[in-house]
């Protein structure tokens, strides 16, 4: 198999930490079919962002059809919609939020947080000059493209894109309920989206593995590293079960096997329900896939920017494990409504309750992390606190849904809806800002504007608080998720005024983007060029290379003397005149030992 | 540099015999993913067949058995082959005949293979014939399709091989190939007890 091939051409490359890979030359080489994972890192979320762009158009789509039902569309509408006049048509309207969240998931959040950050950070942040298999890491983000292609060919089939949201489940999502091909590219790929994340996984983890710098532990990575390294074993073990969930409905669409067609008693037959428990197996840790880069990343920022250490580090890191290993049990809490075994009902709700205490044990942790910190409102700062905030607001709204009493009236609601978006949506879009803002100058060798980088948080995390908890509110009043038109049924008339407020914070935050497109795209070409460690942190990345980094990372593989959150030691202020002390800084000779003995504790 | 905070020297060393590992671990990494996807198609299988009321279906005729049993015995050989190929490869002995026994012997499992799977559509059982006809090529040919890929990595493997390219220095290559062959043996195994035997 290729990955074999792969795996074998590596195992020449990297003998010794003197051989450097030759820089590439030709343009193709260098910027197109690279193997640098800082090349590839860009490539993702190049591809993140316009799919984010694409798919949160969508989301404007939807909530147009929600506040002004039957009006068209205004501007493009004429063109997108040209056979309903404009107007969202319920069958493009069904198209539009399955889309939407395919979209937002498997190509916006995945790319940008997984394979971008996961490919820049993994390897500088653990001092190692690439990925160990570049070649397979490559081949990741081709697969990805290739299922992009397959991904936008699916809007211009006869019948249109996939309408049987992204959970598809059958019998809707059989050749009966969406016969056309758009659900089948659909499949397809979603297929080829799993391979190019398993490919990365596999590189991600191995990486973690076998290339960390002399001297870093486990317990010397940053929180970060833990967070992706954490989401690669996450999406090794689940991603193929997906997979096999995908190659089942494949079969039952193209070939007419019988796996999700409810049989004869007498005869046999398939069971709808298999599906459901194929797609949360994996769905339920895809959740945790989608927030944990976002975890990481906030932990670390938590501390450089309270210029304090990370509070109860080793317990962050053991309750973001705990979190994954309880992740693989829980999924039946999406499944209440279906029949299932009350008594596996009651099982799957005690064992989602107890996920909330990891989980409340690190939030605990990052609290304390800001308590009495000298805290630095810098544009990252300010979305990892946004992060923290939406997290906790959406935890708390989980519960709801983990307790069956309630979830049977709240499932399938606007509550879910809301509930979802600040926990996975919310969360992880500002944390992958957060993530944008704070290695920018490392990426590009610029800084961005904090200005227009204040002014992206504060139209974001207002709107995003207004439309979400909006959601929860309407969908308390019963408002059920993928209604085309609630404005038709007597009981939701009353509810038409939230959604209208909810759809006007929406396009607030589609326009406040617009900062953010400003302040990319100019930074990139003609932001202030960024000294070596702007934020005066203590990772490698931006300790001991230059921003950006050369090809080949590290002219010499650092050699790392302590963990990551290195800030505040009065000994260290006194030997060194300054706040933090990088991974792998050397103390000047005096003072060392006594300082020494202070990091031990 | 202050003696104090130089790492010991084990750091070192630890650090660059680690490096060397990259190849397993990341193979290690593959199959437990594949074994995962195969883990989830048996499951989908276990679900469908506990809520039959007789399997195979009434009216359905059982798989045959003898052919079955007969690939079963030639992939088990197949391993042994396979690992006689990758002990040569430690030992520096040529390994070109042990990997083309192996190569023949997968080319023969798909070969009885397909007459297996002619004989048992001329029968009547196709895949949209019902859920049993569903399992039963899902499955197979699913498998069928990670043989092929392991007789690609062989043929990957064959040319050098011929030129005693792999020695005990070099078997890296031989033994990830090993690993996949290996773990396409033993999800045999779990599919032929499961799908025809039980
Ligand atoms: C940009 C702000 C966003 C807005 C205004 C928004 C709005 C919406 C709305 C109104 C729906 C429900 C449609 C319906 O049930 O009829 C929806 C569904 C969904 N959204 Fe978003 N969304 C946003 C961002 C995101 C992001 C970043 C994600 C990624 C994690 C996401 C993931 C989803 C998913 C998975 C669904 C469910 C689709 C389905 O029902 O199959 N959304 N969104
Ligand atoms: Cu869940």
């Amino acid at each position: 198999m290729s990955e074999h091939a792969a795996a074998h051409d590596e195992a020449h490359g990297e003998h010794g930490d003197h051989d450097i890979h030759p820089e590439p030359t030709s343009f193709l080489r260098k910027y197109v079919f690279s193997t640098d994972h800082k090349v590839i890192a860009k490539q993702f979320i190049w591809l993140g962002l316009i799919f984010m762009f694409i798919g949160g158009s969508m989301a404007m789509m939807i909530r147009w059809q929600l506040a002004n039902p039957g009006e068209p569309f205004p501007i493009l509408g004429k063109q997108i919609f040209s056979n309903s006049g404009g107007i969202v048509s319920p069958a493009a309207y069904t198209s539009l939020f399955t889309m939407h969240g395919t979209i937002m998931i498997f190509y916006a959040i995945t790319p940008i947080m997984i394979g971008g950050f996961g490919n820049f950070c993994i390897p500088l942040m653990i001092g190692a000059r690439d990925m160990v298999f570049p070649k397979l890491n490559a081949f990741s983000f081709w697969m990805m493209f290739v299922s992009t292609i397959i991904l936008v060919i699916s809007f211009f089939v006869p019948m249109g894109a996939a309408g049987a949201g992204w959970t598809t489940y059958p019998t809707l999502s059989t050749t009966m309920g969406t016969p056309g091909v758009g659900q089948t590219l659909w499949v397809v790929a979603i297929y080829c989206a799993g391979a190019s994340t398993l490919m990365g996984a596999v590189n991600y983890i191995t990486t973690v593995i076998v290339l960390r710098a002399p001297g870093m532990g486990y317990f010397q990575m940053p929180l970060t590293v833990w967070g992706l390294w954490l989401t690669a074993i996450l999406n090794a073990l689940f991603i193929p079960v997906l997979a096999a969930g995908m190659i089942l409905l494949f079969l039952d669409r193209v070939v007419g096997t019988h796996f999700f067609l409810a049989g004869t008693m007498v005869k046999g037959g398939g069971d709808p329900i298999l599906y459901q428990h194929l797609f949360w197996i994996f769905g339920h840790p895809e959740v945790y896939i989608l927030i944990l880069p976002g975890w990481g990343v906030v932990s670390d920022l938590l501390s450089f920017f309270s210029r304090k250490p990370a509070y109860g580090y080793k317990v962050t890191a053991l309750a973001m494990s705990a979190v994954c290993v309880l992740s693989a049990v829980v999924y039946g809490h999406h499944m209440f409504t279906t029949g299932l075994s009350p008594l596996l009902g009651q099982g799957f709700m005690v064992l989602t309750m107890i996920i909330s205490v990891p989980a409340e044990i690190f939030f605990l942790n990052w609290l304390h992390t800001l308590w009495k910190g000298k805290i630095r409102l810098t544009v990252p700062m300010l979305f990892a606190l946004g992060l923290v905030f939406v997290f906790g607001l959406g935890g708390l709204t989980g519960l709801y849904l983990a307790t069956i009493s309630t979830d049977l009236y709240l499932h399938d609601t606007y509550f879910v809806v809301g509930h979802f978006h600040l926990t996975m949506a919310a969360a992880v879009f500002l944390g992958s800002f957060a993530s944008i803002y704070f290695w920018f100058p490392k990426m590009f060798g610029r800084m961005t504007n904090p200005l227009l980088g204040k002014l992206h948080f504060w139209f974001s995390f207002i709107p995003i608080n207004l439309i979400f908890c909006g959601m929860l509110y309407v969908g308390f009043g019963g408002m059920q998720r993928r209604l085309y038109d609630p404005s038709v049924y007597a009981t939701f008339k009353h509810l038409l005024p939230v959604n209208q407020f909810i759809s006007t914070s929406a396009y607030v935050l589609g326009f406040g983007s617009i900062f953010f497109s400003i302040n990319f795209f100019y930074s990139m070409f003609y932001g202030a060029k960024a000294p070596q460690n702007p934020w005066e942190v203590t990772t490698l990345e931006w300790t001991n290379t230059t921003s950006p980094p050369p090809h080949h990372n590290y002219d010499v593989i650092p050699t790392v003397l302590r963990g990551a959150h290195e800030f505040g030691n009065p000994e260290f202020m006194k030997a060194t005149g300054k706040d933090w002390l990088g991974q792998a800084e050397e103390l000047p000779a005096a003072g060392a030992k006594a300082a020494d003995k202070e990091t031990a504790e | 540099m202050a003696a104090a905070i130089t790492p010991p020297m084990t750091a070192l060393q630890g650090y660059s015999r680690r490096k060397d590992t990259g190849p397993y671990v990341g193979m290690v990494i593959f199959l437990s993913a594949f074994g995962m996807c195969f883990a989830a198609l048996f499951f989908s299988y276990s679900v469908v067949r506990t809520g039959a009321m007789s399997w195979p279906p009434a009216g359905t005729e059982p798989l045959p058995l003898g052919l079955p049993a007969l690939n079963t015995l030639v992939l088990a050989l197949s391993s042994w082959t396979f690992h006689r190929a990758y002990v040569a490869a430690r030992r520096g002995q040529p390994v070109v005949a042990w990997l083309g026994v192996t190569f023949c012997l997968g080319a023969l499992f798909m070969a009885l293979q397909l007459v297996v799977w002619v004989s048992v559509y001329r029968s009547g059982l196709h895949p949209s014939s019902g859920i049993y006809g569903s399992v039963f090529y899902a499955l197979t040919v699913f498998h069928a399709l990670h043989v092929v890929s392991a007789l690609v990595t062989i043929l990957y493997l064959l040319p050098g091989a011929l030129v005693g390219r792999y020695g005990a220095a070099n078997h890296t290559a031989v033994r990830l190939s090993a690993m996949f062959w290996h773990f396409v043996d033993v999800i045999w195994v779990a599919m032929f007890l499961s799908v025809y035997v039980f």
